[in-house]
């Protein structure tokens, strides 16, 4: 484990006082993990409150040559927020205001920490909502949103987070603070707000971001569909957007998530179907109808059992309930859950879904899936109980056949979830040694010294000209 | 501007080669695709041209997938006739008679119904850049969606080649529109403004809503039934599309498009405003309009930059750098380090920024 600099936890007292600075083991082992099953170590905790403390504990560990690693809510799932070997932990979690809402735009300017669901909830009354809707959005926040550029059901029509962000305010990693891009369109110079969007923590601290809010549509239909077999539930997701017709939101169910969710929520989901799709179109009336109408001929023709609207607004929430909370489901099943996140080409779903029952039966463990069909991105679930090493090896081993398969039908390693430290060491197999240099390259225009979330994203062997890191920076292996 | 000689690459390898030889040599290089845009930046002149013409070669075309994998020299309005043929579009590109697909994303020259679609950079799936010092380099992926890696795609978009060149890109489709129209109305300018903030508000995601001198186009498209006209409006051909010698790209906050165009308006000005996006193309004659209409843009907390115009218009083409400019330029020396590639075109291109 690195070893802080003499007088670290002082020197970050100095800024934020005695209470805001965590050194306690016990304090510490809270912000050693995040919504991944990662370990690691936290040196330190630092609860900062405003971008000014933000600039000037950065501005400290780039004296101190200390590493950082930011941090929102902690629910990510790719341990893009986890601490190896004792790097500062710095905290956005206490900074949640919401600072501006500008409704001629209309946008907010929203602090770091502002949860997910309630920036929609914020703008309600407005008749707007905040569009990318990760199934952890009651506890998510915006930060940790832009940080792994955050997907969720409704990204299929309205795209991730990326689309959804218009400036940020970015504290380097040397304490200078930027505010890039904003509500004023295409600022000269090259794109570093989309850049910044999806750099998991390594490019600086987003202190400040500026969302686009959007219209509520003034109508909306959830459609509910079961079949009998994933084959033609795949075939049905092909057909209705071979059709022309782009859900808002398009959501595939097994039959053993279909059961876990039932028994959780008692949404009425059919337990005896062998998958589920849940479909949501949204626009104007007319549009709504013509969307409708496409999706119900081809779920019919492709073989559903029964075509169930949402007849309110009562049971539209009780489907979605259903569908969000899956994960917290799978606890009936199992204590817990390694939930991965590829994607591939909308055609390939079906043998992509054979290829992984396959791999579940090959390593005899329990695979559930729920995820976004419209767009290819799988969730396939691993249930699985972490007290049992054997148990635990043949997860991974299971988890790195599922990566696999689907880079092998043309398919990226993540869609929403980002690289952190889970795929990190993945990032070869769609990517020549040429590109991953080329990438660090890019990331060291902000970070030269490589102090932000150290050993995240890019493999080892990435190096810009010069090596970015240490030589002692080698991994540790605190992964599990 | 009198460039010579010509390169011409016939594929990637050879685009690589010629670039690694150009940093080798010092050789500045102007890349050119169709040549539709090349009237802008600092009026620098370089060694040689590179044309993109030879990477012309549809790669993948998936339409079930939605999915368009071509390389950077293929003429746009190829992609547009492929695609019609399977009803769907790229609608994010905006038409611009002979550009590329590369070029196009190059600029970052997004539709006029941007206010539906959203910009260009959104459509960028994956791309190949040979950079300036040889290297081919592929970043994003080939499907609609994923985040694995640096967000490279979104950072050559704008950059004017100055990071590379687009050798290679995969776009993202959209299912064509089941109808569309476009309508207009007459009036002065405090009627129009009041107009565009009624319909931006009222229609629901509408495709376009254009204030210029006189009059308000509105795009709509969607189902047969949403294509009508709005209230006082009548139907029109098509967006207008003024011919200027030269002009200049404002972005300002859509909140404030309107104040944007009644001050152009009382100084008589001719533009294109994009009501509920914030972008507004202003027709300009010298210089001196650049700093004027720049002045307008950062008193509203915009900015505005010459995107087509000759030599002596494009005096300070960019205007003040923007935030992070070091960071673009750290950068732009990590994808071509001698700085080789589009002399003049790049923001941050200040003639003794060369290496």
């Amino acid at each position: 484990m690195t070893t802080l600099a003499p007088g670290a936890a002082d020197a970050f007292r100095t800024i934020l006082g005695p209470e805001r600075v965590l050194d306690a083991a016990t304090e510490r082992i809270i912000y050693a993990r995040d919504g991944s099953i990662a370990d690691g170590v936290c040196g330190l905790a630092l609860l900062c409150e405003t971008t000014d403390e933000v600039s000037r504990c950065m501005a400290a560990a780039h004296r101190m040559g200390v590493p950082v690693v930011p941090r929102g809510s902690g629910t990510g799932l790719c341990g893009g927020a986890v601490p190896l070997d004792g790097a500062v932990v710095l905290s956005v979690a206490r900074m949640r205001r919401i600072l501006e809402i500008d409704r001629d735009v209309p946008c907010a300017w929203v602090e770091p920490g502002v949860l997910n669901l309630d920036l929609t909830a914020a703008v309600a009354h407005l008749g707007l909502h905040y569009a990318p809707d990760p199934s952890s959005q009651a506890a998510c926040s915006i930060g940790g949103n832009v940080a792994t550029n955050a997907g969720g059901p409704h990204c299929l029509a309205s795209g991730v987070t990326v689309q959804h962000v218009l400036g940020v305010e970015l504290v380097l990693p040397d304490g200078e603070v930027l505010t890039i891009g904003g509500p004023a369109p295409d600022p000269p110079g090259c794109d570093l707000r989309g850049f910044i969007v999806g750099g998991e923590g390594t490019l600086g601290v987003v202190t400040k971001a500026c969302v686009r809010l959007t219209r509520n549509p003034p109508a909306v239909r959830t459609m509910l569909f079961d079949f009998t077999t994933t084959h033609a539930a795949g075939a049905c997701v092909v057909d209705i957007i071979g059709r022309g017709v782009i859900p808002a939101a398009m959501e595939l169910m097994d039959s053993r998530m279909i059961d876990a969710c039932e028994g959780f929520t008692g949404a009425g989901l059919p337990v005896d179907a062998a998958a589920v799709l849940l479909v949501e179109v949204d626009g104007t009336e007319a549009d709504v109808a013509a969307q409708t109408d496409v999706a119900v001929a081809v779920a019919r023709e492709s073989g559903t059992r029964c075509v169930r609207i949402a007849q309110d607004e009562a049971e539209r929430a009780l489907l979605w309930k259903a569908r969000k909370s899956a994960f917290g489901a799978v606890a009936r099943v199992a204590p817990n859950y390694y939930l991965h996140d590829c994607v591939v080409p909308r055609t390939r779903l079906v043998e992509i879904l054979d290829a992984i029952g396959e791999i579940a039966r090959r390593h005899d463990l329990l695979v559930m899936n729920v995820f976004h069909a419209g767009d290819g991105n799988l969730h396939p679930l691993i249930a699985f109980d972490r007290r049992d090493a054997a148990q635990v090896d043949r997860v991974m081993a299971a988890g790195k056949d599922i990566v696999e398969a689907c880079v092998a039908v043309g398919g990226v390693l993540t869609g929403e979830h980002g690289i952190g430290l889970e795929k990190r060491d993945y990032m070869p197999l769609t990517f020549g040694a040429v590109d991953l240099d080329a990438q660090a390259c890019a990331r060291a225009a902000f970070d030269p010294e490589g102090r932000m979330n150290p050993r995240k994203v890019l493999p080892m062997t990435a190096r810009c000209g010069e090596a970015v890191l240490g030589p002692d920076s080698l991994p540790p292996g605190t992964w599990i | 501007m009198d460039l010579t000689p010509a390169v011409t690459p016939g594929d990637r390898d050879e685009c690589a080669a010629a670039l690694a030889d150009a940093t080798g040599a010092g050789r500045s290089t102007r890349v050119v695709g169709g040549g539709s845009a090349s009237h802008r930046g600092v009026p620098l002149t370089a060694d040689q041209v590179l044309a993109t013409a030879g990477l012309d070669r549809v790669v993948t075309y998936e339409p079930a997938d939605l999915t368009l994998t071509v390389e950077g020299g293929v003429p746009a309005a190829r992609v547009t006739e492929l695609l019609a043929a399977h009803d769907q579009v790229w609608p994010q590109a905006a038409f611009r008679p002979g550009a590329t697909v590369g070029g196009l994303l190059a600029t970052a020259d997004s539709t006029f119904s941007r206010l539906r679609w959203g910009p260009i950079r959104d459509s960028l799936l994956e791309v190949v850049i040979a950079t300036g010092d040889g290297r081919l380099v592929r970043a994003g992926g080939r499907t609609v969606k994923g985040v694995a890696g640096y967000d490279l795609p979104r950072l050559v978009v704008g950059a004017h080649g100055t990071l590379g060149v687009l050798v290679e890109v995969t776009l993202k489709l959209w299912p064509a529109p089941a109808a569309s129209g476009w309508y207009t109305l007459a009036g002065d300018a405090p009627t129009l403004v009041q107009a565009a903030r009624t319909v931006t508000r009222e229609v629901y995601r509408p495709g376009a809503v254009l204030l210029t001198p006189g009059a308000l186009c509105v795009h709509l498209l969607g189902a047969a039934d949403d294509v009508t006209a709005p209230a006082g409006m009548e139907a029109t051909q098509g967006p207008p599309s003024p011919q200027w010698d030269a002009t200049v790209q404002v972005g300002v906050s859509p909140a404030h498009i309107g104040d944007l165009v009644t001050l152009l308006a009382g100084h008589g000005d001719e533009y294109v405003a994009q009501a509920g996006v914030g972008i507004c193309h202003v027709a300009v004659h010298d210089a001196d309009d650049v700093d004027r209409v720049r002045a307008l843009a950062t008193g509203l907390g915009g900015h505005a930059y010459v995107t087509a115009g000759p030599p002596e218009v494009r005096r300070d083409p960019w205007g003040a750098p923007p935030p992070g400019i070091d960071v673009m330029r750290r950068m732009r020396r990590a994808f071509d380090p001698a700085a080789i590639l589009n002399p003049g075109l790049a923001v941050w291109d200040a003639p003794g920024d060369r290496v």
